[in-house]
């Protein structure tokens, strides 16, 4: 088993929730967004000491429940604060961005980094396509086309013109090309049948996050699956990224007690006005091309929202508790699903820094020596 | 702007003189304090709503009414209009003088506004700001970015001075109107707060974050390359933007093809 430590970067200092999206940024104080940046730049470069194999960050956009706009920023900045640990940018949103831009961020970050770059080339959540004014409609087919052109852009030897539905290059030779070859591994998102199928068309990795039935992510999985070996590519199971929402303590008690507390941030306040404009998304466009798969995921967010701790736990959505606990928690989602890889998101909401940094201790001295094996 | 014809209405108050044309849904535009003009924005916006340009009392050279003085005595008027003309409760788009008749409307009179378009409205603008010039030509350069767009109908030009004495007479020479600040909480309308990027008359800094500020439910978008007079400045993003927003409501935010 691989371990990714991923961060949000969250905004921790809101005392209310917003009421409209995008939420106000009236109260955005920029000397405390540099203690956060500062803090949380710290904690993932201390994930390498902590032995994770990547350390993720991804993209959002008006929203107070993640800082980082570009998380190639961020990458930037740990491939000069770290020496081993995979960079997972998980990743850029790739319909609403310029592919070829993408194409060179990436290339720098695995070229400064000596080749550790992993390449998520994500489509996102719906509200982002209300931030960016892209139709939200064309989201698959520009997913679609820009990865082709991003692969091109990586491996053409020559410089090359690209006439495509969205996009139109006369002329493309990008510096730097990436380190690694034919080109950095790339994961795709796969929460559901729809992006489960295309991530196996595309050979890549895939990620799921906010599980809130395992059966339901078990079938994500075998669609992944069988998507990727009609494409002639036989997935491993470190290239099933399961991210979880996770709080390790020195006791179950202790550990209940902060996830639900960062939760309750996250989702009351946090996420609260978000949920407006992804009700919009998926009511409004064809963000899903099947209007069931909307459905499910609006209800899946509800579904999550609504769970205490003890029941996120029993569905597989969180890992939470001691060391031994969250072991067991991993093995068990691991003989469900299948995956070779956890990615952990333990800076939830507003639980406190140094709740988080013994988190990564107590993995680093007592769960990873075990949870390797599985 | 041929499709448009002129129709009179009896109210309680006096007659009221307006034009009607286009097609779809009702939408009152109230004009600005330079009087009821058909831009292209209105004729754009005509080819999906029926656009109603009443002119209100006293402008055009027409008749004031003797009960009616005041900015929200006006807003009664629309209001009246509304019931009589239209028959039911409709979207309101208003430009500068018009805005500051259609929140009062929105305030007093909840149930007729459905939505609000407001460009640039007036009634807003801090005292401390500079005052507005005098003199005709620098009035020009500063409500038109686009010169070349402004209206060239030797009616408008010919009916301006009066319009603008009468506009004066109901405002009072007033730029705040505090009233209507403290009850911009009572609107309940979704609102649509549209502001040139050039304009200094009601400059978004000042005006725009006073009405995003008060209305709860708005949304405030900058028009660029407008001045004030948005509609002239600008008539294909005006009417772009507002035709969105009065066919999808909320959902206008969300990208379509048809738009794109």
């Amino acid at each position: 088993m691989k371990f990714s430590y991923f961060h949000l970067m969250p905004w921790t200092e809101l005392d209310e929730a917003p009421q409209q999206w995008p939420a106000s940024n009236k109260t955005f104080d920029p000397a405390r967004g540099k203690e956060l940046y500062d803090s949380y730049i710290d904690t993932m470069a201390f994930a390498e000491q902590c032995g994770f194999d990547w350390v993720g960050c991804n993209e959002h956009h008006f929203s107070p429940y993640g800082l980082m706009a570009n998380c190639n920023l961020i990458g930037s900045v740990l491939s000069q604060r770290t020496k081993s640990i995979k960079l997972a940018m998980l990743g850029n949103l790739i319909p609403l961005l310029n592919p070829i831009r993408v194409a060179e961020e990436y290339a720098m970050i695995d070229v400064m980094s000596g080749g550790r770059l992993v390449a998520g080339l994500i489509r996102g959540v719906p509200h982002e396509y209300i931030a960016y004014n892209v139709i939200p409609g064309e989201s698959r087919e520009r997913l679609r086309e820009a990865t082709a052109l991003i692969i091109k852009a990586w491996t053409e030897p020559e410089p090359f013109g690209w006439e495509g539905e969205f996009y139109q290059y006369p002329s493309v030779s990008i510096w730097p090309k990436p380190m690694q070859r034919p080109h950095p591994k790339i994961l795709m998102s796969a929460s559901n049948e729809e992006s489960a199928e295309f991530a196996g068309q595309h050979k890549a990795m895939m990620g799921m996050t906010l599980i809130a039935d395992l059966k339901i992510a078990q079938r994500c999985i075998n669609v992944y699956r069988q998507s990727a070996e009609g494409h002639g590519f036989e997935p491993r199971p470190e290239d099933i990224l399961i991210g979880q929402n996770t709080c390790i303590a020195d006791s179950d008690e202790e550990a209940k007690e902060h996830l639900s507390r960062g939760l309750s941030y996250f989702h009351k306040v946090l996420m609260h006005s978000i949920r407006d404009a992804m009700r919009l998304v998926v009511q409004k466009s064809r963000f899903f091309a099947q209007e069931q798969y909307g459905e499910r995921f609006v209800n899946r967010l509800a579904t999550l929202n609504a769970r205490n701790i003890d029941e996120m736990i029993e569905a597989g959505s969180v890992l939470c508790g001691s060391p031994k606990t969250v072991i067991k928690q991993m093995k068990r989602i691991r003989g469900e699903l299948g995956n070779g890889r956890f990615n952990l998101n333990m800076k939830i909401g507003n639980i406190p820094d140094k709740v988080v940094r013994r988190g990564m201790e107590l993995f680093r001295d007592k769960v990873l020596p075990e949870a390797a094996s599985l | 702007m041929s499709d448009f014809v002129e129709q009179t209405v009896e109210l309680s108050t006096g007659q009221v003189q307006y034009l009607i044309g286009g097609t779809g849904p009702a939408l009152l535009h109230l004009h600005s304090a330079s009087g009821p003009r058909l831009s292209p924005a209105i004729e754009r916006l005509a080819t999906k709503h029926t656009i109603y340009v009443p002119t209100l009392p006293g402008f055009n050279g027409t008749t004031m009414h003797a009960q009616i003085g005041t900015m929200d005595g006006l807003a009664g008027v629309a209001a009246e209009f509304i019931r009589k003309a239209i028959g039911k409760g409709c979207d309101v788009m208003a430009e500068s003088f018009g805005g500051w008749v259609a929140l009062w409307l929105a305030v007093k009179h909840p149930d007729l506004v459905e939505q609000l378009v407001l460009e640039a409205a007036a009634g807003m603008r801090s005292r401390d700001l500079a005052p507005l010039p005098t003199d005709p030509a620098d009035s020009e350069r500063l409500f038109h970015a686009v010169p070349e767009r402004a209206p060239r109908n030797p009616r408008y030009a010919e009916a301006l001075p009066g319009n603008i004495r009468v506009a004066m007479s109901y405002t009072g020479g007033q730029s705040l109107d505090d009233a209507l600040v403290a009850s911009l909480q009572r609107i309940r309308a979704r609102t649509l707060l549209l502001f040139g990027t050039k304009d200094e008359v009601a400059p978004a800094g000042d005006v725009g974050r006073r009405l995003k500020a008060g209305i709860a439910n708005s949304h405030l978008s900058y028009i660029y390359g407008a001045a004030h007079a948005l509609e002239f400045d600008q008539p294909d993003r005006v009417a772009r933007l507002v035709g969105a927003f009065l066919e999808r409501g909320e959902a206008f935010v969300v990208r379509t093809a048809e738009v794109a």
